[in-house]
């Protein structure tokens, strides 16, 4: 593998602007009702839950990727041997492009039932890949640059929670402990998806410079995005009331339904079109790490992978009709994402570890 | 290798389409503006040829400095005309490129037989230039008041002044087959860094053209994207401002016979701070740079978001101002999109015309253009009287722009997003704005990136950026520039504070 041009690696903060805008996706707009499910009112505490989980998958991923020096295709093949590892590069691969389909077809799910019920799915899917396509043709940089845009642009977005405030009441937080730790150990796993997102360093962590810089930066990360969650969490539960928010299935949308300015009103709109620069880093970022992976296995040129990639989403987007369809896609892909976590990269790390131990003594 | 050989061989052939000087003057002697004298020199009898191009001679200092001394003095070899002639530059040769060269820049060629091969050439240059006059495209009210002109010794000289140091340096290529234009390429040695001179000269050594008449030739040429609709070189008539930046550790490029210098590596952020900016208090300049950000915005997203909303999302309005809306609309026979294309298409037109028109002319024009056809078309139900006022603040707010060409790109900037608008509403106009972003995101100038020190985020190089910072804390060179001595002065005595009474 050659060594990756300087020219093309990014400082390690930003870093923190990868792993949050890769974390902040189209979860965000919803999570609230799938956690309360189970844990009630003490969801919260899944959520601080969930993010420490975050921080204790992230610090393996940094042990494994620093033993390896290089990405999770590397550690595969060598772990593995080549067969077994590329097949399992490929695994990755699916699932990175999953991920592109899962955050589109649910942004445009969201757009189809807030702003245009009667959108064309393969119209606005075509254009996001043509999109896509444009700015990771860009490189690793230009991606990069989106998720640094992503985060600093719509920060404006949390100010709007304020306006909740005047309607909120958080005693409703009350009593807290009310249920048991294996409910709320539930909803830590149904945080899953929400806080995903941060697993594509496995990727792109050879692009980084003194990569060993960046650890601080990306545990950051992950604590301001588990703050920013508990925050709306916290927000959202002293808004609605414990059945209210089971029958909103966007309960951040529906939460800027009340904000109201002398020019503007019914918030949710501009809050959904702003979502496109947030979603926007999820697909740019994912595609590129597919493509990467294929490019390193199959050994063609990236710009190639990435167009059939592309294509396939595309196609794959436009197959999921309905809701229910929507809502499968998004239970397996935090399905695959909690046993990729806390199942896939422990085992690696592990296993790394003895083999490391083991070439020591030999 | 062999594509190196051929392109030799070709430059050989070029050089030597003439084998003799009176071959030379054969050809140049079936233009009609070529002149060729006999004379005698009255102290040794000696007789002499006096051949140039009439036009690119200056009579004056033939009179006075030239024709006395061959006529009189005692001249009886080439190399006693070196001697008794008081003009700086004689050249003896027998090299027909010199002589060819030389000539067509108002060279007189004296020889002593018609068809000698050897020749004196002296300098005779005729330089028709106007007066340096005060900047009209990047007027400042307070400040120098003085631009380049359309020639590079002058513009040269201006700078030399403004830098009397010998750290100044500057390069000159000649480009352009036919046009032989004079390019300079200037920095400060040891302050800019080499590598964004040699990308310079580099670039401008491999164009391969034959007319450069202006900079923006030059911009167009060596732009790392050419595709792309923003201008990556910075473009100003100042002289200062290339002092200014030279100082900062960036190159300049001058072209002969353009009044605009080119300034590279640049940043967007750089387009949109004027020059003014530097001799205004720091907070009066931080707060201009914000507004004429906000008026950027401002006037890019209006019209599309005037018609997504009006379009796709009414429930945005709040009660109070829909109504307003409304009862201004209620007459408009258009869909929003017509109706803010025929506007926007119509404040283009006025500022075509007003360009293209003598400044007194286009004067009128904008008045008449303005008033007359905005009232009109509101009162004929054509447009809503809402739209109009957005329109012509946005018109207004782009040109905030001091740069020129920026100013332009912004004004094309909104129709793609109109189009966005029209097709899915607000969505569309962010999605929009992600492809600029991208596009954005992937600009080079020279090879270092566009849209720092936003992205990639250099927090020490923000000082000079979206807000200016005071003089004591810009004690740094840009970082993204690289300079080779980072440091402009003493931070700590620009700091320095002192105790109460002391």
């Amino acid at each position: 593998m050659q060594a990756i041009s300087e020219r093309f690696k990014i400082s390690p903060f930003l870093v923190f602007f990868a792993v949050s805008s890769m974390q902040i996706g189209i979860g965000v707009l919803g999570y609230q009702r799938i956690i309360a499910k189970s844990a009630g009112y003490d969801a919260w505490i899944s959520v601080i839950l969930a993010g420490i989980a975050g921080h204790i998958t992230l610090w393996m991923m940094y042990s494994i990727l620093q033993k390896t020096n290089g990405s999770i295709v590397e550690t595969n093949q060598q772990i593995f041997g080549k067969l077994i590892g590329n097949i399992l590069n490929l695994l990755l691969a699916l699932y990175y492009t999953a991920l592109v389909v899962g955050v589109l077809r649910t942004y445009i799910e969201v757009v189809q039932v807030w702003m245009f019920p009667d959108l064309k799915i393969e119209v606005l899917a075509a254009a996001f890949m043509l999109l896509t396509i444009y700015i990771v043709l860009g490189g690793f940089r230009a991606v990069v640059g989106v998720c640094f845009f992503s985060i600093i642009l719509p920060s404006y977005l949390i100010l709007t929670f304020v306006y909740t405030f005047e309607y909120a009441n958080f005693r409703m937080l009350l009593p807290i402990f009310d249920h048991s730790i294996l409910d709320i150990l539930k909803a830590t796993k149904d945080m899953t998806l929400t806080i995903l997102g941060f697993e594509t360093l496995f990727i792109y962590y050879p692009f980084i410079k003194n990569a060993g810089q960046s650890k601080k930066w990306a545990h950051l990360a992950i604590l301001s995005t588990t703050l920013i969650y508990v925050v709306i969490t916290v927000i959202t539960f002293a808004f609605f009331s414990e059945k209210q928010l089971q029958k909103h299935i966007w309960a951040t949308l529906s939460m800027w339904k009340i904000v109201e300015m002398p020019f503007i009103e019914r918030f949710e709109y501009l809050g959904i079109a702003t979502w496109t620069i947030v979603i926007l880093p999820n697909i740019c970022l994912a595609a590129w790490c597919a493509s990467r992976i294929v490019k390193q296995v199959v050994n063609i040129q990236q710009k190639y992978a990435l167009i059939v990639l592309s294509v396939i989403c595309t196609v794959a987007v436009c197959l999921i009709k309905t809701r229910e369809n929507v809502n499968l896609l998004n239970d397996m892909l935090g399905y695959v994402g909690f046993y990729f976590l806390y199942g896939f990269v422990p085992f690696i790390f592990i296993l790394l570890h003895i083999i490391h131990k083991v070439r020591k003594k030999g | 290798m062999f594509n190196w050989f051929s392109k030799k061989q070709n430059k050989q052939k070029q050089t030597s389409s003439f084998n003799t000087t009176s071959e030379l003057l054969h050809v140049l002697a079936q233009s009609m503006d070529f002149e060729k004298q006999t004379f005698t020199n009255s102290h040794s009898q000696q007789r002499f040829w006096v051949s140039y191009i009439v036009p690119l001679v200056d009579f004056e200092i033939v009179q006075k400095n030239i024709l006395p001394y061959l006529l009189h003095s005692p001249i009886e070899t080439l190399d006693d005309i070196k001697q008794m002639i008081p003009v700086e530059d004689i050249i003896i040769t027998s090299d027909v490129t010199t002589a060819e060269e030389k000539m067509h820049e108002g060279y007189l060629i004296v020889q002593f037989h018609e068809f000698a091969s050897e020749g004196a050439l002296i300098k005779a240059q005729r330089n028709v230039i106007r007066n340096v006059s005060i900047p009209e495209v990047e007027f400042s009210v307070v400040g120098p008041k003085e631009t380049f002109l359309e020639s590079l010794e002058i513009n040269l000289h201006l700078l030399r002044k403004r830098i009397p140091c010998n750290k100044l340096t500057v390069k000159i290529l000649k480009i352009g087959k036919l046009s032989k234009t004079k390019i300079a390429i200037i920095y400060l040695k040891g302050i800019a860094d080499e590598e964004n001179v040699n990308t310079v000269t580099q670039r401008i050594s491999e164009i391969d053209f034959d007319q450069i008449t202006d900079s923006s030739y030059i911009v167009q040429l060596i732009s790392d994207n050419q595709k792309s609709p923003f201008p990556q070189l910075l473009d100003t008539e100042r002289p200062d401002r290339v002092a200014a930046i030279l100082a900062e550790g960036k190159v300049a490029i001058i072209v002969d016979g353009s009044p605009h210098a080119l300034i590279g590596p640049t940043t967007l952020v750089e387009f949109f701070s004027s020059f003014e900016d530097y001799f205004l208090n720091w907070y009066i300049a931080s707060f201009f740079r914000l507004i004429r950000l906000f008026s950027v915005a401002f006037s890019v997203l209006i019209t599309p978001i005037y018609v997504a909303t009006l379009n796709y999302h009414y429930e945005l309005i709040p009660k109070d101002l829909l109504g307003t809306l409304i009862t201004s609309r209620r007459e408009i026979p258009f869909p929003p999109i017509l109706e803010a294309l025929f506007l926007e298409l119509t404040i283009e037109l006025l500022r075509e015309a007003g360009a293209r028109l003598p400044t007194k002319v286009g004067q009128t024009i904008g008045i008449v253009g303005g008033i007359v056809i905005g009232t009109a078309s509101v009162e004929a139900g054509l447009t809503s009287n809402v739209l109009l006022i957005l329109v012509a603040l946005a018109a207004l707010a782009s040109f905030t722009t001091p740069v020129y060409k920026m100013g332009n790109t912004i004004r094309l900037m909104r129709f793609p997003f109109l189009l966005f608008a029209e097709f899915w509403g607000l969505l569309g106009v962010v999605f929009c704005f992600c492809f600029l972003m991208g596009h954005l995101l992937q600009l080079t100038s020279l090879g270092r990136p566009f849209l720092e020190p936003i992205y990639p985020l250099r927090v020490t190089d923000l000082k000079d950026a979206l807000i200016r910072l005071p003089f004591s804390q810009q004690s740094k060179r840009p970082q993204h520039l690289r300079p080779e001595q980072p440091i402009r002065f003493s931070k700590k005595k620009a700091k320095q504070k002192k105790d109460i009474d002391e």
